[in-house]
């Protein structure tokens, strides 16, 4: 697939030639990729390959030197309003980061109220539809150190959801977890898409990203080297660095 | 109607400036300052359980003096150690303080001696007497620290050394009681006094101690008042004194406290020796000036922490953050305020700062405030290290996931951040106060009437040492045992970090 060299006002979030440094050293390589509503993307790769600078470039935590990132029509740039972009790209992960002197239910209150303004009652109710919908509507009044891994993880998921994202950025949301946690993990994933919502999804873990994604993005030295659909990629990658990472992945 | 006023001004101008010239210049705005350390009866001390009530015979003469420039008295009682920093710091006019007139001190000061006196050598009742100092060779004496006994017994040391034979051994204390209880609890052989004293005492150390020896020091004769240097003011003083002597005033005062007859018949009262007297401790326990000596040293404690700890936030906050200039100057503030000793840095804040901004020994710079400030400043630079070790202890990923979901910096750091540091700092924090709380007993040396200068102008006057410890530490531990309770309440609201209360909690 062969990108224009103009963003695409169109899509979900349109990037051309994304490119950042830490001082002399080159994180992201001249990034080109395109992503449409509603889209799963797996964003795969060795430690180091930028995978987590990528994806935290999306909502700005990381701030790129050179490019365009355009989402939804906007430029996102040094005078982005930050508050309305964090709004509509939320983000999930590794080690949750769940507060953890608030309960579960002010985790999904907390950043409604102060940066919405949302009051207390609505914040709540819309707080307790999420957690119903990540099947831990029961944990709302307990705090995080007395729930599982997985348990944490959707709390994560529903204090994102609670901002009412179009996008949300999972940064290897799996990684700390036990397979069965992992799989229904997954299963949340799924219905986000299916509520419109775009996925992009930074992770190690294979199968989640041959059963999930829509397309998989392989990147290497901070550059993307691969989009293609997974049953492609696990079959037949394109790339010598592709077929050497899928052949360490699958001895280890 | 104006040539009338102008000449009513013109009538009334040179009377005002013959008043003038006639008062020293000491005395300005209708004060009249003393420096004075009451812990010296009858000379200069408090008579009573209120610790505002000064009393005795230099007391009487500065009120003398006032009426006599027809001026108000403000005393200001401090350590005697601080009374000449403060004379020199111009915090009081003169310094009236049962001090003698002495030739090393006249190099600094100006002294009118009002009053004579005779240096004794004190024991407990059995000691037998002796006839010259050299006599103390190898035992050891109490003197009252900043006094000038401690000099001359060096001297007497210079000669014992030379004669081949073991020197006094000394030992100084910051209050002439301490220095008497040294005898009487049996640590030191003998203290040096002057007879005045042992007048006033006469009820309380008769029966327990007898006088060894009336040295012939002729430094030691006369009570001075003494003042900054300035002639004119000293020839003023002088004949303020000597009217006041001729017309046989100073002798009624002295005669009032009595100043007079033969000290070798002090101690011929006898008193049964006392046990642990608790009425005197009750009566401490209950008594408004423990109470004000408390309530004192609680809000100065509370208020220094917590302007310690208002400032030592932001200033953790940049300490922890990029290197710049502001963060290598608080480095610089944190090292020198915790490195030098709290009583150095409010000797330095009361007597120095005046020295360089004159704005400082005006009236308005209450002992009370510049032991606030004092405290503050120190207090910060040991607070900014906790709260740097709690804001750091504060998982970055949270400030992570705070940014992801668009809140703010001060949103993150009040709702975030500061809960989280808050349950790391608390504990440290509980013990910096409990530190602070007793810490404060230092500022008795610039003047502040807390809790421990309360005791110990109280022991002063009675002697009943036992009691009045007692009565303050009953204060010292209630306060401390308060806040060690309030921090068990305030941890238990910290729950979220204890996975383990936290489900009994919910159970």
């Amino acid at each position: 697939m062969q990108l224009s060299t103009s963003p695409d006002p169109t899509a979900r979030i349109s990037i051309r030639g994304l490119s950042k440094f830490y001082k002399d050293y080159l994180a992201l390589d001249r990034i080109d990729l395109d992503i449409s509503k509603g889209e799963k993307i797996v964003v795969l790769g060795p430690s180091g390959s930028g995978k987590s600078t990528f994806i935290r470039c999306l909502n700005r935590i990381e701030p790129h030197d050179s490019g365009v990132l355009m989402i939804d029509g906007h430029v996102i740039d040094d005078r982005t309003d930050l508050t309305a972009l964090r709004g509509s790209v939320g983000m999930v992960f590794q080690n949750y980061n769940l507060f953890p002197h608030l309960s579960v239910l002010d985790n999904c209150t907390l950043a409604p109220r102060l940066v919405r303004g949302i009051t207390k009652s609505d914040a709540e109710a819309t707080a307790r539809r999420y957690l119903s919908q990540v099947n831990i509507a029961e944990q709302a009044e307990k705090f995080p150190i007395q729930l599982s891994g997985g348990q944490q993880q959707r709390v994560a998921i529903a204090r994102a959801l609670c901002m009412n994202p179009e996008i949300i950025l999972f940064d290897e949301p799996t990684a700390a977890l036990d397979p069965e946690s992992i799989s229904g993990i997954v299963g949340i994933m799924r219905d986000l898409a299916d509520q419109g919502i775009t996925t992009v999804c930074v992770t190690h873990e294979m199968g989640f990203a041959r059963h999930i994604a829509d397309r998989i993005v392989f990147m290497d030295r901070g550059a993307v080297l691969e989009v293609t659909p997974p049953e492609e990629f696990f079959t037949a990658p394109r790339t010598e660095r592709a077929r050497t990472f899928l052949a360490q992945m699958i001895r280890h | 109607m104006l040539a009338a006023a102008l000449l009513a001004l013109a009538v009334l101008l040179p009377a005002a400036r013959a008043l003038a010239d006639d008062l020293p210049s000491f005395v300005h705005d209708g004060q009249l300052t003393l420096c004075t350390n009451p812990t010296l009866p009858p000379m200069t001390f408090v008579n009573g359980s209120d610790t505002n009530a000064l009393a005795g015979m230099d007391i009487d003469l500065a009120r003398r003096l006032a009426a006599y420039w027809h001026v108000a008295l403000i005393p200001q009682t401090m350590d005697f150690e601080g009374l000449f920093p403060s004379l020199s710091a111009q915090r009081c006019g003169m310094v009236i303080s049962g001090v003698l007139r002495q030739a090393g001190r006249l190099r600094n000061y100006d002294a009118v001696a009002y009053l004579d006196s005779t240096v004794v050598a004190v024991a407990r009742v059995g000691t037998p007497k002796i006839r010259e100092m050299a006599d103390l060779s190898g035992q050891t004496v109490a003197v009252q620290s900043g006094t000038s006994y401690a000099a001359q017994i060096e001297r007497e040391n210079d000669r014992l050394r030379a004669s081949g034979r073991p020197p006094i051994i000394l030992q100084q204390y910051p209050t002439e009681d301490q220095v008497v209880q040294q005898v009487l609890i049996g640590r030191v052989h003998a203290f040096i006094s002057q007879d005045v004293e042992l007048y006033y005492r006469q009820k309380q150390l008769g029966g327990k101690v007898t006088i060894i020896l009336t040295p012939d020091y002729p430094d030691f004769h006369q009570f001075a008042v003494y003042i900054r240097k300035d002639s004119r003011d000293s020839a003023l003083l002088q004949k303020a004194i000597d009217e006041l002597s001729q017309k046989g005033e100073i002798a009624a005062m002295a005669k009032k406290w009595g100043i007079s007859g033969d000290h070798q018949s002090v101690f011929t009262e006898r008193n049964a020796p006392s046990r642990f007297d608790f009425a005197t401790f009750f009566g401490a326990l209950f008594s408004t000036a423990f109470l004000k000596g408390a309530a004192l040293t609680l809000v100065i404690a509370l208020l220094s922490h917590l302007t310690a700890i208002a400032i030592s936030i932001p200033m953790a906050m940049k300490l922890n953050g990029r290197d710049s200039i502001i963060r290598r100057l608080l480095g610089l503030y944190v090292a020198v305020f915790r490195g030098a000793p709290t009583l150095l840095q409010l000797l330095f804040i009361w007597n120095a700062l005046p020295q360089f901004f004159p704005i400082f020994r005006e009236h308005w710079f209450t002992p009370f405030l510049a032991t606030w400030l004092s405290l503050s400043i120190n207090e910060s630079a040991y607070q900014v290290e906790i709260n740097r070790a709690a804001l750091r202890a504060v998982d970055p990923g949270q400030v992570l996931a705070a940014d992801a979901l668009g809140m703010t910096t001060a949103q993150t750091y009040r709702h975030v951040i500061f809960p989280q540091a808050l349950r790391i700092a608390l504990p440290p924090t509980i013990n910096e106060f409990i530190s602070l709380l007793k810490t404060t007993s230092l500022a008795s040396v610039i003047s502040l009437q807390e809790l421990l200068a309360v005791t110990q102008i109280q022991v002063a006057r009675t002697f009943q040492f036992t009691e009045y410890y007692a009565a303050a530490l009953v204060y010292y531990l209630a306060m401390v045992f308060f806040f060690l309770f309030l921090q068990k309440r305030i941890e238990r609201r910290f729950i979220w970090a204890d996975r383990n209360k936290a489900s009994a909690d919910a159970a």
